[in-house]
């Protein structure tokens, strides 16, 4: 049990360590800047101690209270620059500690996003908390920690300083406590750092489960789940009970590591004054050498000892999660071949493709062959998990085959020649908070503004349109209803005009009036289009139809499928019963919505289904 | 909010006091025997001293007191760590607890008046901040002590000591003020910026299969961290006022105890005061600047209380009441409805629905969005207690049973079922009892879910963060969960609407197989589950219209009507907003 989570530990900290050496060396000149500002410190602090000891041995304790206040003075004219030299000090903090929270951010958006890309159905909480949380966290930990670390560095080589200048034999008496005390906590640093990982842990495995908790109400209460939710609350909030106990035993080591290093050197101090004052130390060194233990010393260290156990452990936990960050998203490579050849008889073609999720899964697509020929309208339907999107993604080359082969016009698919050959718009469209304008040339930057309003016009975008504006007003998502949406990312399509647009359910969304409008724009695009459908009405309007039905796949036109496919009669009769469901054969500019569909569904007794 | 002083809180630091009184009198008389000692501590070095400076014999006595009161200082100082840290835990986890099962066992109509994210931050981040007030009030104690002993301690030496840091005291006043108030404003702007990204990236998260398929992830990379610039730079202004606060109190609080040493010298020089005296009041002095950190302690309190307050309402939450009756034994499942009404944010949702669904028969919910049908679904299996009028199963009215014995009875399914648990298995056999593996596989088979299951990575022991589902197959997966838990009522809250037809109609045969064994109440949106059930309920406006069979109710040109609009209607939004999306927590 002990022995993988020290390995872990010592993992993280190599982690952290490579990432970071190459940070700093970039920054050893912020780092030099920043001890030049804290010089200042060293100064106070020497003076401190060596002032009160000359005002006293020269000043009042020899009569000459001037002369006292002299020192005194002189010590204060050292603080005088403090503000200043502040300032300076959190400039040069502001140097090292913004860059590394970009480069948090960066890391945290760019494993978000690539992460979504590689598997489009992962959680995607923790990286939110990346970006806004456990930056912070690593931000504020970095700074504090840069903060007292300059301190202490210098407080304590002013201290030391100023012993040696008073008397160096007091350095005899005060080292050894402060060695061993330092030694003590470098010894609980790293079993402490464990600790507060676990506790982390425990504290993190607690807010999944509320929050899962919080969101999943509803159907707890359905379920009649109370109480096995709250039994699971309370046994993670146990952990972190014991997580937080075995925290407070080191934290009470620490608090002796602390005495040792800051309380006993005084201690020592009157212990060994009877000595010292025997071979000639002045009653002001005496005063001045408590002043720099008491005053400078103990606070440094306390600071330094706080800082490393409570934020160290917590820093080094937050900035490994960091460390395996994927690269960014590449760009789009451009083709290097130059696009595939145009004249080719086929758009594309599957030949005997398979896919499947897992080297275990049953395979969602079983070598199955299709072509699409240029200009063509083809529609695909099935059943839900029939793998009409994966064929979709497959034929788009979003996702490759496990087997087979995907062509596009006669060449093998490549990632460069995906955005000259291809649009497939998914089911869900993506829309972002920007102008409208900016969202519809998503796919085709250059698209001039008229090209867009034929697109409007085709497509039937002008009520968006004159509800907001202009072209030039921001679209924000969350006010767009997800036919509005579903819209925008058809008029993207719609603009890219590629050789092959492939709508996998991307018009599910719409009214049937404004699918039929969108099918038929596409349509009349010179491009070949691909429509898995959500609503039987589309395969009406299709050249060919495939029906996804496991080994019995069928393609054909309409009136072959009802003789071919069982599973297509059977879609003909069930899919949405209130339409007319043989209309296929009847004129196809005939609108089935407007004309046909409000009779129909009076004009049909009680359907008795099966 | 309230003007009243200090309403006393559910969360409250007395009332979480009395949780651990031995722990934290404890604690008490740790941190206060490490201020006193603390206190005591320069009178005893400055005695020693004096002792030492005058050629005297060697004040052996003086240097064991100092020994004593710093080894003391250290015991009581490392007690008050452990006791501290370990004593906040468990009132946190206590009170987590507390209100994670408040929250579970209320009406969930109460607790789902909090949005998510902010109920999931009051279970985490809340709890810990409450849980915290009654160690940093018995820390405070010592807060308050330091600095007014030292204070005391400065006036006993010698009052003019005293007078010259008193003289400082007002500046040390204001710096504390300002430098608080100043770094509140400053972060606003960063958190502004840093919500950009976040938000970005979130929408770009959300769309992650358009950037896929469109191939432009470098391009939104780019986007989304455009406004890093920004951000950075208002990074800069805080730590530039920081600095400012920083570089006033560097300068200021040495001022201040060299003006009091100063004083010191000259009492020295007049002889008032020794040498151990002005050891002793620099010292003081520097416990007395120390006041800083019981305004940090004063800020947590004040922090602890706004999070009690908070937790107020989650811990005042009335379970739900019952008389402790069962359902009858062996009844068929007989609903019967009895001038029902809900009435939500003064709207009328349900009004006098009077309705009999005889035990083991089907019964379909149709009507426009906005019609009642899933506060009607809700107030069926009580999840929703009605304003007015009583449900009753089998003769026994739903609020006199004891929901443990009344979940088992009543399966519910949704058009967006949450999955709690952790694998597709689990979740399937989640539920007032786990349904054994036979029974899972049977309940997804009757879904229609086993077909997605097999594809997917590792089948049912697929973790279902891995598991890359459409809301069609939640929504089975949310029916096999129903299935696999049978009582003698089924509610299906549009839970077949992602299904495509054939699959619904495979479902829908599954669900007549119950016929006699269970009484199934379906809301649909589609003509054809109207057509299938044995009644058909008709709610207009949360009234209902009619009721009676399909065939009947088809007559009314009226009835027909409702379902030629369908395909334009959007999700019905009922009392019960749809499950929400998990939010991080903290």
């Amino acid at each position: 049990m002990k022995a993988p989570r020290t390995a872990r530990r010592d993992g993280a900290l190599t982690r952290v360590t490579h990432d970071a050496r190459p940070f700093l060396r970039a920054r050893t000149g912020t780092v030099l800047r920043l001890a030049g500002w804290s010089l200042l410190e060293f100064v106070q602090t020497f003076l401190g101690g060596f002032g009160v000891a000359r005002a006293l041995d020269h000043g009042f304790l020899a009569g000459r209270p001037l002369t006292g206040l002299l020192w005194l003075a002189v010590a204060a004219v050292a603080v005088l620059p403090a503000q200043l030299a502040t300032r300076g000090v959190f400039g040069r903090l502001a140097d090292l500690v913004e860059p590394l929270r970009d480069g948090l951010v960066r890391r945290a958006v760019s494993r978000a996003l690539s992460g979504a890309l590689a598997h489009p159905a992962g959680t995607t909480a923790r990286s939110l908390s990346q970006v806004t949380h456990q930056s912070e966290i690593a931000r504020d930990g970095w700074a504090g920690l840069v903060l007292t670390l300059r301190s202490f560095v210098f407080t304590v080589a002013g201290a030391v300083a100023g012993l040696l200048a008073l008397e160096p034999r007091l350095l005899l008496i005060v080292l050894p406590p402060l060695i061993l005390g330092a030694a003590l906590f470098l010894a609980t640093l790293l079993p402490m750092a464990a600790r507060q990982r676990d506790y982390l842990t425990a504290d993190e495995a607690y807010a999944a489960h509320a929050g899962k908790a919080a969101a999943d109400l509803r159907d707890l209460a359905a379920a009649g789940a109370a109480d096995r939710t709250v039994a699971d609350s309370r046994d993670l909030a146990d952990d972190q009970v014991r997580a937080a106990r075995s925290l407070a035993r080191w934290s009470g080591v620490r608090v002796v590591a602390l005495a040792v290093c800051g309380r006993f050197p005084p201690l020592l101090l009157l212990l060994g004054a009877p000595w010292l004052l025997r071979n000639g130390l002045t009653p002001g060194a005496l005063v001045g050498a408590l002043t720099y233990l008491t005053q400078a010393l103990a606070p440094a260290v306390q600071a330094l000892m706080t800082m490393l156990s409570t934020v160290g452990g917590r820093l080094l936990v937050v900035l490994d999660r960091f460390t395996d960050a994927p690269p960014p998203p590449a760009e789009d490579e451009s083709g290097s071949q130059g696009p595939p050849p145009r004249d080719h008889a086929l758009v594309a073609e599957l030949r005997a493709v398979t896919f499947a999720y897992g080297p275990a899964a049953h395979p969602v697509l079983d070598r199955l062959s299709l072509s699409v020929a240029p200009g063509e309208h083809l529609v695909v339907v099935g059943p839900s998990g029939s793998g009409k999107s994966t064929l979709a993604a497959v034929l788009a080359g979003v996702e490759a085959p496990t087997g087979g082969t995907v062509l596009w016009r006669g060449r093998p698919v490549r990632g460069a020649d995906a955005t000259s050959v291809r649009v497939l718009l998914p089911q869900h469209a993506y829309v972002f908070t920007g102008s409208l304008r900016d969202n519809l040339r998503y796919l085709r930057p250059d698209a001039s503004d008229r090209s867009i309003a034929t697109m409007i016009d085709a497509l039937g975008l002008d009520p968006l349109l004159s509800r907001l504006g202009s072209l030039d007003a921001t679209l924000e998502p969350d006010r767009l209803s997800q036919g509005e949406r579903q819209l925008v990312a058809l008029g993207r399509a719609y603009l890219a005009a590629p050789p092959l647009t492939v709508l996998d359910e991307a018009t599910s969304r719409l009214d049937p009036a404004a699918e039929t409008r969108a099918e038929r724009a596409f349509a009349a695009l010179p491009g070949a289009l691909v429509v898995v459908a959500h609503r039987l009405s589309s395969a009406r309007r299709a050249d060919r139809i495939l029906v996804m039905d496991g080994p019995r796949t069928r393609c054909g036109t309409s009136a072959e499928l009802l003789r071919t496919s069982a599973l297509y009669r059977d879609l003909a009769g069930l899919w949405e019963p209130d339409e007319e469901p043989h209309r296929e054969n009847g004129e196809p500019d005939q609108e089935p919505h407007k004309s046909g569909r409000g009779n129909g569904v009076i004009s049909t007794p009680p359907p008795s289904l099966f | 909010m309230r003007l009243k002083p200090r309403p006393p809180t559910a969360a409250g630091t007395r009332r979480l006091a009395r949780r651990h009184p031995a722990a934290l009198l404890a604690l008490f008389l740790c941190s206060t025997g490490g201020a006193l000692a603390a206190l005591a501590l320069p009178a005893a070095l400055g005695h020693t001293v004096d002792g030492l400076i005058d050629d005297g014999p060697v004040p052996w006595s003086g240097l064991l007191l100092c020994a004593v009161l710093t080894l003391a200082e250290t015991g009581f100082d490392a007690g008050a760590a452990v006791l501290g840290t370990s004593t906040t835990a468990r009132l946190t986890a206590h009170l987590r607890t507390r209100t994670t099962a408040r929250v579970l066992a209320a009406e969930p109509r109460d607790a789902l008046a909090v949005p998510t994210g902010d109920l999931t931050a009051r279970l985490t981040a809340r709890t810990a901040d409450a849980a915290a007030a009654p160690v940093t009030a018995a820390g405070a104690v010592a807060g308050v002590l330091l600095p007014l002993g030292a204070v005391t301690g400065l006036f006993l030496i010698d009052p003019w000591t005293a007078a010259a840091f008193l003289l400082g005291a007002p500046l040390l006043v204001a710096l504390l003020h300002t430098f608080t108030r100043r770094t509140a404003d400053a972060g606003a702007d960063y958190q502004r910026a840093q919500s950009v990204i976040a938000h970005r990236l979130t929408e770009a998260l959300d769309g992650a299969d358009t950037i896929r398929a469109a191939r432009t992830g470098a391009r939104e990379y780019r986007r989304i961290l455009e406004p890093l610039g920004t951000l950075a730079d208002h990074g800069r202004r805080t730590w530039t006022v920081y600095g400012r606060a920083a570089g006033q109190s560097a300068l200021l609080l040495p001022l201040l105890m060299l003006l009091v040493l100063a004083v010191a010298g000259l009492r020295l020089h007049a002889g008032a005061i020794g040498v151990g005296d002005l050891v002793a009041a620099s010292r003081y002095a520097a416990l007395a600047v120390g006041i800083g950190a019981l305004t940090g302690a004063l800020g947590a309190l004040a922090r602890s209380r706004a999070a009690a307050r908070t937790l107020d309402p989650l811990l005042t939450l009335d379970p739900l009441p019952h008389e402790g009756l069962g359902p009858l034994p062996g009844g068929p499942g007989h609903l019967e409805l009895r001038d029902v009404g809900v009435v939500q944010d003064g709207q009328p949702l349900l009004t006098g629905v009077r309705l009999t669904v005889p035990g083991g028969t089907s019964l379909a919910v149709v009507g426009r969005s906005g019609s009642g049908k899933s506060v009607f679904a809700s107030v069926a299996g009580r999840l929703l207690d009605p304003d007015t009028g009583t449900v009753l199963l089998d003769g026994v009215p739903l609020t006199a049973m004891d929901p443990a014995l009344l979940r088992p009875e009543v399966a519910y399914a949704f058009a967006r079922p949450a999955l709690p648990g952790t694998t597709v298995e689990d979740t399937i056999a989640f539920g007032p009892w786990t349904a054994d593996p036979e029974a899972v596989r049977a309940a997804a088979r009757a879904a229609r879910a086993d077909g997605f299951i097999g594809l997917l990575p590792y089948g049912y022991a697929t973790p279902l963060t891995d598991a890359p589902l459409s809301g069609g197959e939640r929504q089975r997966l949310g029916l096999a969960r129903a299935f696999a838990h049978p009582g003698r009522l089924l509610i299906l809250d549009d839970a077949l609407s992602g299904l495509d037809t054939v699959t619904e109609h495979h479902v829908r045969r599954a669900l007549d197989e119950r016929a006699g064994r269970c009484t199934r109440v379906i809301v649909a949106h589609r003509l054809s589950s109207a057509a299938r059930a044995d009644r058909v309920l008709w709610l207009e406006d949360g009234r209902v219209r009619a009721t009676g069979p399909h065939e009947e109710l088809w007559t009314d040109p009226e009835y027909r009507a409702v379902f030629r609009t369908e395909a334009a209607e959007v999700a019905e939004t009922g009392a019960l907003p749809p499950a929400r999306t998990e939010v991080e927590a903290r």
